[in-house]
This record gives structure tokens, sequence and C-alpha cells, in this order.
């Protein structure tokens, strides 16, 4: 084995200055803070970074054919991109992460299912509201009339999601469980380590479609809160802010809402829904 | 497959549907993923700690305090904290010193590598130490310098004593790849997840494919290695 002999003085200083530039990239990268303008930025880079759920059909979800991510909240972020003129980057979320990834600037936009409250106004804007929907539950078939029949059970949901925060506000002597994703809450309930499966209706129907023996499972009409799904954007963008809201309006009254919202909850799909909302600019 | 699907009960089609999804992700109209991220992660992930380890090994072990003890802080920092928070973190890390975009791919490369350094360190460490000192004295007193009997005498020794708990390193970064679904880096595992949470069904084959692929890599990875250390101990046997 060889190596490149220095002079030892010449050798001490490249250990010192090595390890003085791991040190010093260390200490400051924590003080170093992003800055601001993300429009002006995605315009310069020509792509719109946006987070997306990447398995939850059929919001986010990945096509088996085309293995491109595909989904109602896909398709939103498309016209956005199309509004820009620019690219689209799409980034896999989760719950747990998007805030985060969105106020580091690993995202520019978030639509994730996100559902709009005052809380997560306090640290991000949202759009008008994208999709309305309210929260529910799948259980077994039959043994849940009321919600005092879940009064003290077991309920399964995702981490880090609205669902958590408000099925312990309505149920407090539930027993919540939070898991990293929808669908394993559902096996947990196949498997019968929760009684119910909570979250936004739109997301349990395409959940419930899913499972194998589906008709032994129903979605009782017990609503707990309403879920009004929002476009997160980092605090203080407002020009981001004003280009996704006029996206929105424009495909509502263009009838373009209506066709993407058909697409994936029309009556061919695998959760059909009705579109009892539009959207506008007061929610 | 028809016999084991018979038997278990089991439906691998879903495999057979998701084929190439499993193999490369969405490459190439997406960014590349599956086996062929993860073999590629751990491919990068193993070269570069294999040198970052030698290097952090050596400076641990260096005469001059200055150089020792913070390369030992920052190895002891590194192997007391979970690997997953090192992603984690470094995903928030970097992008604010490099920039945004920094991407994802390279940031997990950099945790595993720095992560998995750390632990080769001290795998070097113990190889140097190991050496007898008797080596040292006499390498010296025949009038070579500490570097020249360092890489000439004691590193030749020491590294082929290393091989085996390298090896072991390595394997174990393998499948540690796994944890980069945590920054949404579509590996096997995170492919595995977004298959199986759309199709809800088949979790048990999903996730039995899996552990046979990682089972496959790690062990061909292990095979590789003893042909190498076989062949480097013959031909010093030879010489």
């Amino acid at each position: 084995m060889t190596c490149i002999q220095f002079p030892s003085k010449v050798q001490s200083k490249i250990q010192f200055l090595v390890v003085f530039v791991s040190l010093i990239s260390i200490l400051t990268g924590i003080s170093l803070a992003a800055h601001a303008d993300v429009l002006g930025d995605v315009k310069k880079k020509g792509t719109l970074v946006v987070g997306v759920k990447d398995s939850l059909p059929p919001f986010g979800y990945v096509d088996e054919k085309s293995r491109d991510i595909v989904g109602y909240d896909i398709d939103m972020a498309k016209a956005v991109a199309k509004k820009l003129g620019v690219k689209l980057e799409l980034k896999p979320v989760t719950s747990a992460n998007r805030f985060p990834m969105l106020s580091e600037g690993n995202v520019d936009l978030v639509i994730a299912t996100t559902t709009k409250n005052p809380e997560r106004a306090a640290q991000v804007d949202f759009s008008h509201a994208y999709f309305l929907t309210g929260q529910k539950f799948i259980v077994a078939k039959g043994k849940v009339k009321t919600l005092q029949d879940l009064d003290t059970a077991r309920i399964g949901t995702a981490k880090g999601s609205t669902s958590e925060k408000n099925v312990a506000t309505s149920l407090p002597k539930a027993k919540v469980l939070s898991y990293d994703d929808y669908p394993q809450a559902v096996l947990a309930l196949q498997q019968g380590k929760v009684q119910a499966v909570t979250t936004d209706e739109a997301i349990l129907a395409g959940l419930l479609a899913k499972m194998p023996n589906k008709d032994k499972y129903e979605i009782p009409d017990l609503k707990i809160s309403d879920e009004p799904y929002g476009i997160a954007i980092k605090k203080g963008e407002k020009g981001l802010v004003d280009v996704v809201n006029s996206t929105l309006l424009e495909m509502e009254s263009s009838g373009d809402a209506d066709k993407v919202f058909a697409q994936w909850f029309g009556p061919n799909s695998a959760a059909p829904l009705k579109r009892t909302f539009k959207i506008t600019a007061e929610k | 497959m028809e016999f084991i699907n018979s038997i278990f009960g089991l439906d691998f089609s879903v495999i057979r549907d998701n084929w190439l999804f499993f193999l490369v992700g969405r490459y190439p109209n997406g960014p590349m993923g599956g086996v062929a991220l993860t073999l590629t992660l751990a491919v990068g992930s193993v070269f570069f700690s294999g040198i970052g380890g030698l290097i952090l090994g050596l400076l641990a072990v260096s005469q001059r305090r200055w150089v020792r003890w913070p390369v030992n802080i920052i190895i002891q920092t590194f192997r007391g904290v979970p690997l997953l928070m090192v992603i984690f973190w470094f995903y928030f890390f970097l992008p604010a010193v490099f920039g945004k975009g920094f991407p994802e791919i390279s940031t997990v490369l950099i945790a595993l590598t720095v992560f998995t350094s750390a632990y080769m360190s001290q795998i070097v460490k113990a190889g140097i130490e190991a050496i007898p000192r008797g080596q040292w004295e006499a390498g010296v007193s025949s009038g070579l310098s500490r570097r020249q009997v360092l890489w000439q005498i004691v590193l030749p020794q020491a590294l082929r004593h290393m091989i085996p708990s390298f090896v072991n390193q390595f394997v174990s970064l393998i499948k540690d790849t796994s944890l980069a679904f945590i920054v949404g880096v579509s590996e096997l595992t995170h492919v595995a997840t977004q298959v199986n949470n759309r199709t809800l069904n088949y979790p048990t084959e999903i996730f039995l494919f899996i552990a046979v692929v990682y089972f496959v890599i790690c062990s061909a990875f292990t095979a590789l290695s003893r042909q190498l250390e076989a062949r480097t101990t013959s031909a010093n046997a030879n010489r």
C-alpha cells in the first residue's frame, strides 16, 4: 500500500483543516435559515414541487400500469402547474412530515388531503377548500348504531391527522391507535386489533372498496366533523396563495373541477361519492 | 409458484403485476426506485463509508490530541443517535446548508455514510490497536517514520483482520437503506408499502417477497466478500 507523503507539518495542517471544516459546516448549518418568495423561485427554476400522498387512493396513489402517481390531489397539482406554466414534480409526503417539508422548502405546495383548521392556519396558509368531506368510521356491519357504541372502543387512524385529534375529542374514553397510514389501520380492523377505523368519508370509501371482505363492513352515518381540504402553502407567501386560489376558482367556473371529481369519485369509480360542494372564495 | 400459492393460500400475482415497479419504481417517467435504488444506495454508501470509516478511524488513533478529541466526539455523537434520527436530521439540515432542492437520495446516502463511518471507525481503531506495540517499536527503531510503520506494516495486517467486521457492518448497512422511506425516497421498502396500500389485500405476499429480496442481496454480498477475503489471505500466504 502506498500513500502520498507530505512533510509532517503540512500533514498536520491538512488534518487540522479536515477537522475544522467539518466542525464549522455542522455548526453553521443550524443557524442558516431559508429565505422567502416561493413563487419567484418556482418560476425561476421552472418546476413546481408538490407534496402529495402516494398511498391513498383515490387522492394520490401509484397507478399499476403507468407506475406514476395519480389521483384527485394530483390533478389539482397539475392544474396549478399548468396555470404557472411550469413543470410539475411530485414528492410523496405523509400526514406526519408534510408540514415540516413545507416549512423547510422541500416542497412548494402540499396537496395531501390536508384539512383546513384554525390551528394549522396559524402555521401555514391555506387555499380555498378544494374538497369537502366529513369524518366517519368503518366498522363491522350492524355493530354500531350510535356514537355511544364506540364509546370505549379501540379506534385506528393515522398519525398527525386531524382525524386523530377529532376522535379524541368526540370519544374521549375510546382508545385511539395511530398508525403510519390508513391502510395499516384497515389491516388492524380486519385482524380485530381495532373495532373501527376513522377518517374522512372520502378516504374511508376508497379503503372500504378495496377490502377483501367488504360486505362485512360498513360506514354508518355518524359524522363527527366537517373536513374541508385545502392546499397548504408556506406562511406569508401571498403571491403563491393568489395563484393557487385563482386556479381553483377557474377550475370551478370552467367545469374542470366537476370533471376531476367525476373521474375519481363518479358513479363508475371505485368509491362513488356525491359532489356536495362547490369551490368558492368563502371556504 | 402455483404450488406455493395452493399450499399457503397466498396469491403472488400482485408481485407479477407490479414487477417492474418493484424493480425500478417510477423510472423512466419519474425518479428511479425499488430494487434498483436500494442497490444504488447500498453500493454507494458501502463504498463511501469504507473510505469514511478508514479516515475517521485513523484520525481517532492520531497521536495529536486536538485531532483525536473532536473526531472522537463526532464519532460518539453519531453512534449515540438512532439512524432514523440521523436521516431525518440530515434531511432538514443539508438543504439549509446547500440550498433548496438538495436531492433526497444524496441526503440518505450522506446520512448512511456518516452513520456507518462512525461505526466502521471503531473497527479500524480496534484493528490498529490489536497489532502488538512491539511492531511499532521495531519499525521506528529500524529508522521508519510512524507514518511509514502505519501504512506499510500495521495497516496491511490490521485491514485483513478487519474484513469480517467490515462485511458484518456492510450487511447491516444494506438493510439500513430501508430507513430511507421516512424521507419519501422510494427504495424497495417504500415501493412495497405503496403497492400494499393500493392493493390492501396482499401484505403477506408483498413483505415476504421483499424480505427474500433483501436476503438475496445480503447473501450475495457476503458470498462476494468471502471470496475476496479468501483471495487476500492466500495472496498473503504465497508472499
